[in-house]
């Protein structure tokens, strides 16, 4: 599970990068152009994502 | 927009957020009733005033809740340090609301503009604020039919699952409709999955925080694009009185819902939503 939420978190690292770079337009209202906003609530969800890992990697009790 | 108009409208959207009588479509059926023929919210004067309600509105919120976001942030950052996720109430509480406004972002950031594009008229607005008191009053049906008639107990915040939490997050996401109310729609999601009304309520109002703060921060980049342009005084002042209106609705709020229920807001909503539904049918507003 820790080695998924590190992907998880990558991708969506990666996904937000080509968003704010706008070479991703899926799912935007606006079309063609860089995207804050998508990047900044992927990027949170990359930080959970890795919240999740760190979680996944203490001992269990 | 004149100066009186702003002060109304921020006092309309600090009460209207919290009450759950949908601050959206009150925005656009109230002006629609006063002929307010000036006040367009597509206008680049708009936008920086909306910011600003919204501003004062999380930052009351957050003002009223202070306590709890404090014991909830260092119960998280401690989870977090240790790397392992706690049983304590303020830890829990602050990780049902991070994964319940996770669908309010996602469906929010890809269907807001969609949504109002099709909805924003006064027509669709009245509509769905009857359908908003509807679910309100099917709520408080669901909620009497399992706890007063087959006596199921109540269960604290923090004992609402993460699936529980997801969906009162996907209801709060229901209020990207114009005349579906945020804190109704979290609150009857909080009340069928066993809250009671003042644990409804509190989530609701401690998950609007972010999400109204967020909405608010997301829109200043929109600020520098050609054509907009801040009229400070109006957006100074309408953020100080939806403030003030927001900490006096929440402080009402949270004394109301101890011993009440959403009906009155559910009467309200139809009667509102039918006279301004009949009026728009009839062409006297539009």
């Amino acid at each position: 599970m820790k080695i998924l939420a590190i992907v998880l978190a990558v991708v969506l690292f990666v996904l937000g990068l080509l968003y704010g770079l706008g070479i991703v337009n899926v799912l935007t209202s606006a079309g063609h152009g860089h995207h804050i906003k998508h990047l900044i609530l992927l990027w949170v969800l990359a930080v959970l994502a890795l919240i999740w890992a760190r979680f996944q990697s203490a001992p269990s009790h | 927009m004149t100066f009186t108009q702003a002060l109304i409208l921020a006092l309309l959207q600090g009460v209207s957020e919290l009450f759950p009588v949908s601050s959206l479509g009150h925005t656009i059926l109230v002006p629609a009733l006063l002929h307010w023929q000036n006040v367009k919210r597509d206008n680049g004067t708009f936008l920086p005033f909306v910011v600003a309600l919204h501003c004062g509105t999380a930052l009351a919120l957050a003002i009223f809740y202070w306590r709890d976001w404090v014991r909830i942030a260092k119960a998280v950052v401690g989870g977090i340090v240790r790397g392992r996720l706690g049983d304590g109430r303020d830890e829990r509480t602050g990780w049902l609301l991070v994964v319940a406004t996770i669908p309010v972002g996602l469906l929010g950031l890809a269907l807001q503009k969609p949504v109002q594009r099709l909805f924003g008229a006064v027509e669709p607005a009245a509509a769905f604020l009857m359908i908003n008191g509807l679910v309100m009053f099917l709520g408080e049906y669901l909620r009497r039919r399992q706890h007063e008639d087959r006596g199921k107990s109540y269960k604290p915040l923090e004992k609402l699952t993460w699936f529980q939490s997801v969906g009162v997050g996907v209801g709060e996401a229901f209020a990207l409709l114009p005349g579906i109310s945020r804190s109704g729609a979290s609150m009857v999601a909080g009340l069928l999955f066993d809250l009671d009304h003042e644990d409804a309520a509190r989530y609701s109002f401690m998950l609007a925080t972010p999400v109204i703060l967020a909405a608010a921060l997301l829109k200043i980049p929109d600020l520098f694009v050609p054509g907009a342009h801040v009229a400070l005084g109006e957006a100074v002042a309408g953020g100080v009185v939806a403030g003030a209106a927001a900490y006096a609705s929440v402080a009402f709020l949270t004394r109301y819902f101890k011993s009440n229920d959403l009906r009155p807001f559910g009467w309200y909503c139809l009667l509102f939503g039918a006279l301004c539904f009949t009026l728009a049918r009839m062409g006297v507003i539009h």
